[in-house]
């Protein structure tokens, strides 16, 4: 059988074309466009819109760009950025690729479940926002709840998408960016000092460094809509609208709403010890609007849970089409009759409830967060420059396959693009190695360092033993469910 | 039939061990920070005796349970820029462990939180980005302050 005749799910039903430009656009958004990193970033003050900058050339704009080539060139074909390396390095690129855009997230899940209790603990009592027994009851009620909604295909989860993202990270968005227009339009203090083009320079010392992993993968995840391509209309027009409608939705909510905050909170204020909430708190009180903030909380709860689904969906129906293929045991090949890879989500979800379990339920464990943090960071640079490269090798080995959208520029633009994103992705997963802030000694540091590089290469190793003991009965006895 | 099952059912538990091997095996062997009282204040004793003067320091209260209080530091960093730096204790290893827990949910994207947490005792000490220059030079301190 060839590789490419399975890429449709196996249910006997064709994927069902529901998902236009806007569907596909907001699917980017729910992955990227996040309020938790507005107050992070507004500590920056000026300098926060360097950092977006650097993040946008370097990585913000390669991707969207590599992400429209790759994705309509491939658009026949499912899997995302496992149909992209696939096609360029074979199934071993494409599965490596796509098996740590999926196990990056099984570390990061409990992170952003926390954050979505947390931030739910807000509205209803803050307190609860340490209560170990609340965390886990809603993580989990998220968590399964996204995974159910996922169970149910494409039509169902894209409505959901398109809702939340509009009312958890749009609307939020809009309001703080409108509220901080008010607030200088009003006459009020800006708390930032004056404008100058020097300030908004970013400082590059060893205590930066850290930081800019960070920067170059807070854009991370305009590639989900590729995971979608086979319920996609018209993908030849839809996905470089799609990927340029969210990446200006992006850029454009991220650099307003951080200064708008930033222009009302001193920096010496913006505590984010309490959490993100303590800084929309301060931003509310500000304005006079203290009774906006449980609603705000809500509404950043709904944004932080549709993040989790754009997250939790597509690597899995990345790893489904792998599945299909007959590159996993039969086990992982059963999609239900709505398309859904249903044991990738199952397993998934066993998996990601007790990585949550042991985040919760584990004395302080500061130093193993963060080094599972810094190994979600290598395995998506794994990952994206997988996803560089094959943008660029594909125009040498496959020069005259049909690209409805091509990076303009001939080879140097293909270079000049993908070489840019490389570098980013490289220099990113270079610092990701380097403990943050200050508080580690030697000894820590190389333990620190050890732990991430072993992490990260187990975490990334499964594929290629699977296509050790892969089997042609693999392909032959998979998805028994109807 | 039954063989392709138990293959399948062998690939699918090395997947999970060689994922939950990694996370877990950091998780559980990473050694939680112990929580005992250190009196006084921490930061101001290491920042004092590493030369560094604070300029002032306001009480500060976070809302969350089991938080005593702490302090808002300003110190001036080697270039002359002042910089704040806060501290908080806690009246248990729990309540402790739940606040830097809810710190660790506030990432950056899929990375981590721009401020860093160094953990003395019963006190956290939230690092500001641009103030870990400051922390390294203390850091030494801090580990003699730890360790008393």
């Amino acid at each position: 059988m060839s590789e490419d005749a399975t890429t449709a799910p196996k249910t006997g039903l064709a994927p069902k074309k529901v998902l236009g430009i806007f569907a596909l656009a907001m699917i980017n958004v729910a992955a990227v466009l996040s309020i938790r990193n507005f107050p992070s970033m507004a500590e920056f003050g000026w300098s926060s819109i360097g950092w977006y900058i650097i993040g946008t050339i370097l990585f913000l704009i390669p991707l969207s760009l590599a992400g429209a080539e790759l994705a309509t060139m491939l658009s026949d074909k499912g899997g995302g950025v496992y149909a992209w390396c696939k096609e360029a390095f074979g199934t071993k690129g494409g599965f490596v690729a796509v098996f740590c855009e999926w196990s990056n997230n099984l570390v990061w899940f409990p992170t952003v479940l926390a954050f979505i209790a947390s931030t739910l603990a807000f509205a209803i009592s803050p307190a609860l926002g340490t209560n170990a027994i609340y965390l886990f009851v809603v993580m989990m009620i998220a968590f399964w709840g996204t995974t159910a909604i996922a169970y149910f295909g494409e039509n169902l989860s894209s409505k959901f998408q398109n809702v939340g993202v509009i009312l958890g990270s749009i609307i939020p968005s809009v309001l703080i960016i409108g509220l901080g227009l008010y607030w200088v339009a009003s006459g009020s203090a800006i708390v930032l000092p004056p404008f100058t083009w020097a300030q908004v320079v970013p400082t590059f010392n060893l205590s930066t460094l850290p930081f800019f992993a960070t920067v170059i993968l807070l854009f991370a995840g305009m590639e989900m809509a590729g995971f979608h391509a086979l319920e996609v209309r018209n993908p030849n027009k839809d996905f470089p609208k799609a990927m340029a409608i969210s990446a200006v939705i992006i850029f454009f909510c991220t650099v307003m709403a951080t200064l708008a905050i930033a222009f009302v909170i001193p920096a010496n204020e913006l505590s984010l010890s309490a959490g993100v909430m303590q800084a929309i708190q301060y931003f509310f009180n500000a304005l006079g609007i203290p009774g906006a903030v449980a609603p705000m909380a809500i509404l950043i709860t709904i944004g932080g849970v549709v993040s989790l689904a754009a997250w939790l969906i597509g690597p899995a129906l990345g790893l489904g089409v792998v599945a299909q293929e007959g590159n996993m045991p039969p086990i992982f090949n059963r999609t239900n009759k709505y398309g859904s890879p249903v044991a990738v989500l199952f397993i998934q979800a066993l998996i990601g409830t007790f990585v949550s379990l042991l985040y919760i339920f584990l004395p302080s464990i500061n130093q193993a967060y963060w080094i599972l943090s810094a190994m979600t960071v290598e395995l998506l640079c794994i990952v994206y420059l997988l996803v560089f490269a094959s943008l660029i090798k594909l125009r040498y080995s496959k020069p005259d396959a049909p690209r409805p959208f091509k990076i303009p520029g001939g080879i140097p633009g293909i270079w000049l693009i993908g070489g840019m994103g490389a570098f980013g992705v490289i220099f990113a997963f270079i610092v990701g190695l380097m403990p943050t802030g200050g508080s580690f000694t030697t000894g820590q540091t190389i333990s620190y360092v050890a732990g991430i590089l072993i992490g990260t290469f187990l975490l990334a190793v499964p594929p290629l033993i699977f296509l050790k003991l892969k089997k042609p009965s693999w392909i032959e006895t998979g998805n028994k469910e109807g | 039939m039954n063989e392709v099952d138990n293959s399948a059912w062998a690939v699918m538990l090395i997947l999970i061990l060689i994922i939950l091997l990694p996370i877990g095996w950091i998780m559980v062997v990473s050694t939680p920070e112990p929580y005992h009282i250190v009196a006084g204040e921490p930061l101001r004793e290491a920042l004092e005796n590493s030369g560094i003067t604070v300029v002032s320091a306001v009480n500060s209260k976070l809302p969350l349970p089991g938080a005593t209080g702490g302090k808002i530091y300003t110190i001036s960093d080697e270039n002359g820029n002042l910089i704040t730096i806060q501290t908080q204790s806690f009246d248990s290893a729990g309540s402790r462990d739940a606040a830097i827990k809810l710190h660790n949910a506030q990432s950056v994207g899929k990375g981590k939180p721009i401020e860093d947490l160094v953990v003395v005792g019963n006190h956290l000490i939230f690092v500001r980005p641009g103030t870990s220059g400051t922390i390294k030079k203390i850091l030494p301190e801090l580990q003699k302050i730890k360790g008393r």
